[in-house]
């Protein structure tokens, strides 16, 4: 264990180990999900189907478990059919972050030098644009776009992947088993991917899955906000804003992807914590 | 503070059943109770007992009776933030970790002080205590704004004493004070520690695996095995007539207690007269395990070599060979250059100037010009010189593949380091310091190399263990034929080892020669302070 870590481990008070039932909680959620952004479509083909008879039922109504909204379209199919947009994206976003991440961070915080300050100097540049501005900057001059927004976030959560990276790779980069792998005359990229590498990726999972909460809400502000998916589009965010003026005729039209988004968000958060912890106990005595 | 501290029955409770059997003791005013054993033997977890901070999962019984105070065990949270860091005061081995790396250890010796004291100094009555403090421990009033980086391991665990005595407690438990400090600096902390507690009548419980520096510095001793008191008495009487089979092996063990050169098999050769002179004397040396030490080729040869960090300089022109075969040792101080002129040879350091040639080919600084096969490098820490992440069998294939060896020679390499073929399997967690150090020592095999440097490769280990891997190391030595580099601030360790000795003293070669000479008849006044500093750790009183 280093010696960082002893310290904010021996910070932490004892609430802040994750009881594993709350885990257990947040693995079924994730796993429920999943399977919603997998097969969601089949069990919701008609999600966005409208139908103006149907238009506003309450939640409880017959066939429609929880209500319709405006359009007559039914929430409970919506929401289904919904997770696919509402996740796939922040997933991605996470992945393609972790990528960067790892590439530019290791190679930053191993190889040190001129090439560190580059990567440095372009993680405080991205740093400084505020997200959401930039989002809507960006569908405004390349017309908004989930693949776009996609891109875009990669970029913009990078830097924080690419810092962490770095931070863990100095710090293993400083031990004797890497100068004993330099001993073995190793090249640098086989030292930096096969021996520091495996050493930090307790941070990376963590901070991975602390992205997809993030990106989940990022994507669901675009959305809010009118720049994420197309209007129609069956998407959690979507449905908060489709849902805000019907909040009286069916609350659930709001409350239940809001609710999704909190819980699914504060379930990577927790699943995260608990992976980081693992990985982390793995390598130690 | 006039009566005694006991303790009664403390027995402690771990998950898988008793760890520590029920043993008392009693410590009078100003004296010192030396508490021994290997490490595993519960003599960190008795003294954690008394200071109030086993870790999770073990609970101790017993009662613990103070002039002040009675407590009875298992006791209350409440109970020991009354006692804990007044009453009875905990030092710890490590002076780098067991202060706060964030504050300045003025703020640290004042947190105990204001813990302690019932009323609410006042600024300047704080730092006059302070001051005070620094003062009883030979520390300049400005090392109070110092932050623990800045001072050396030294002066740390004289900040560390310092605040472990500012509430003037009635107990001290020292928990091997001295282990992570040069031989030179053991001394002095230990006389100083005993001064304060005889100046204060406080009594002291010393906790360590070191028979040699418990000598002349406790009045009596406990040796615990296995969670067992094995043997008790005077200082004295059980160092020199032990009663128990395992205090006889301790003190065996012990480098600074014995006579070394009859415990390793030396090299003798035309350059190493004294020792197989020494060897035969003893019985212990036979015609086929010599090894030939050529002179006449040597491996390694730096030139006035020099290195600078920064505008500080560390080496000032440090010329030193190796022959072929040959065990070279380089003691000295930490900051010495010892381990630098090591790392310049090994390349992981670039020397700013001279020149380090092998097999006469002079090699460019750095790794590039250097060839696993010439020579591997055997750290100081067994805990951080193998990959947490990867397990030993995959570490040492790697090493297997890059010198073209087949992986089947695995288990030949665990036999070569007398370790079981099924630790291939282990990650580095699951094992001891010494055997982490029997895999380090195999990775750097794995190889072939020539050249073998050794960077304090055993001071991080118990004695017991220590003498284990110095005697592979010198059966390796004569089995392989290998040339050893062996950097150490130890003299007992080195003289056990080494043909040839350098010593290095702030980044110059003070003195060498043959081992023997220099370490019985030193020429210059550093060596021969190191030398009595040894000898000191030794001797009777």
């Amino acid at each position: 264990m280093s010696s960082t870590e002893a310290i904010v481990l021996a910070k932490l008070p004892r609430s802040r180990r994750r009881h594993p039932l709350a885990v257990w909680l947040s693995l079924a959620l994730l796993g429920v999900v999943t399977f919603l952004v997998l097969f969601g479509n089949l069990i919701a083909p008609d999600a966005t189907a409208q139908s103006i008879l149907d238009s506003l039922l309450p939640p409880g109504s017959p066939g429609h478990l929880l209500g319709t909204d405006e359009l007559g379209r039914d929430v409970l199919a919506l929401t289904i059919a919904g997770a696919a947009s509402a996740l796939v994206g922040p997933v991605c976003v996470a992945l393609g972050s972790m990528v960067l991440g790892i590439l530019l961070g290791t190679v930053s915080g191993y190889l040190r030098g001129p090439i560190d300050f580059i990567i440095g100097r372009w993680t405080d540049l991205l740093f400084s644009l505020p997200l959401l501005l930039a989002a809507i900057v960006v569908a405004g001059v390349f017309g908004a776009g989930y693949w776009m927004t996609v891109l875009l976030l990669i970029l913009l959560f990078s830097p924080s992947d690419i810092r962490i990276v770095r931070a863990g790779v100095m710090e293993q980069a400083a031990r004797p088993f890497v100068e004993a792998a330099q001993m073995l005359s190793l090249s640098k990229a086989r030292i930096m991917f096969t021996q520091v590498l495996p050493n930090v990726w307790s941070l990376i999972i963590t901070n991975s899955m602390l992205n997809v909460a993030f990106a989940l809400v990022a994507f669901s502000s675009l959305s809010f906000l009118g720049v994420g998916v197309a209007p129609g589009t069956a998407d959690w965010g979507r449905q908060l804003t489709d849902g805000r003026a019907i909040m009286i005729d069916n609350p659930a039209a709001v409350l239940v992807p809001a609710l999704l988004i909190i819980g699914v968000a504060s379930a990577a958060n927790l699943v995260g914590d608990w992976l980081g912890q693992r990985l982390t106990r793995t390598g130690r005595s | 503070m006039t009566a005694q501290v006991s303790v009664t029955a403390l027995t402690i409770d771990g998950p898988a059943g008793v760890v520590v059997a029920p043993f008392d003791f009693s410590i009078a005013p100003g004296e010192t109770l030396a508490l021994i054993g290997e490490s595993g033997s519960g003599k960190t977890l008795s003294a954690k007992a008394i200071a109030g901070l086993l870790p999770a999962g073990f609970t101790a019984r017993g009662t613990i009776a103070l002039s002040s105070a009675t407590i009875e065990l298992p006791s209350t949270d409440a109970v020991w933030r009354a006692t804990r860091g007044r009453r009875i005061s905990l030092l710890l081995q490590d002076p780098f970790t067991s202060l706060s790396p964030v504050h300045r250890c003025g703020t640290q010796i004042g947190m105990t002080i204001d813990a302690a004291s019932a009323t609410r100094l006042s600024r300047d009555e704080r730092t006059a205590r302070i001051t005070r403090s620094l003062a009883e421990v030979n520390l300049p009033a400005d090392v109070a704004r110092a932050y623990p980086h800045e001072l050396s391991g030294g002066m740390r665990q004289r900040v560390a004493i310092a605040a472990a005595l500012a509430t003037d407690p009635e107990l001290l438990i020292a928990d091997e004070p001295t282990t992570a400090l040069d031989a030179s600096n053991q001394g002095e902390i230990l006389d100083l520690l005993r001064g304060l507690q005889e100046k204060r009548g406080m009594a002291a419980l010393l906790i360590s695996h070191d028979l040699g520096m418990v000598r002349g510095r406790a009045e009596h001793v406990l040796v615990m095995r296995h969670g067992e008191i094995v043997e008790r008495g005077v200082t004295s009487s059980v160092l020199n007539a032990p009663s128990h089979p395992y205090t006889r092996a301790l003190i065996d063990a012990d480098p600074s207690l014995t006579d070394r050169s009859a415990r390793v098999v030396r090299g003798a050769s035309g350059a190493g007269v004294s020792g197989s002179a020494e060897a035969k004397a003893t019985g212990t040396t036979a015609d086929s395990t010599t090894v030939s030490v050529d002179a006449t080729a040597d491996l390694v040869v730096a030139t006035a070599v020099t290195k600078s960090f920064g505008d500080k300089t560390v080496l000032h022109g440090v010329s030193i060979t190796v022959g072929r075969g040959e065990t070279v040792g380089v003691v000295g101080e930490s900051g010495s250059g010892k381990t630098t002129i090591a790392r310049c040879i090994a390349g992981l350091e670039r020397e700013s100037s001279g020149v380090i040639e092998f097999e006469g080919v002079a090699l460019a600084p750095g790794r590039a010009s250097r060839t696993p096969k010439q020579m591997q490098i055997v750290f100081q820490d067994p805990y951080s010189s193998l990959n947490p992440m990867i397990s030993v069998g995959r570490s040492l294939k790697l090493a297997l593949r890059v010198a073209g060896r087949p992986a089947s020679d695995l288990n030949g390499l665990l036999q070569l380091v007398e370790l079981p073929a099924d630790f291939a399997s282990k990650r580095p967690a699951e094992l001891s310091g010494g055997q982490r150090q029997r895999i380090a020592i195999a990775r750097a095999l794995a190889v072939q190399p020539q050249l073998l440097i050794c960077d304090e490769s055993v001071s991080a280990l118990d004695v017991s263990v220590q003498k284990q891997i110095l005697d592979l190391l010198a059966k390796l030595r004569v089995d392989l034929g290998l040339s050893i580099l062996f950097i150490s601030h130890d003299l007992a360790v080195v003289r056990q080892l080494a043909d040839r000795v350098y010593v290095l003293r702030n980044g110059n070669v003070v003195e060498s020669g043959q081992c023997h000479d220099v370490l019985t008849s030193p020429q210059h006044p550093y060596t021969q302070s190191l030398v009595a500093a040894s000898i000191h750790e030794a001797a009777p009183h």
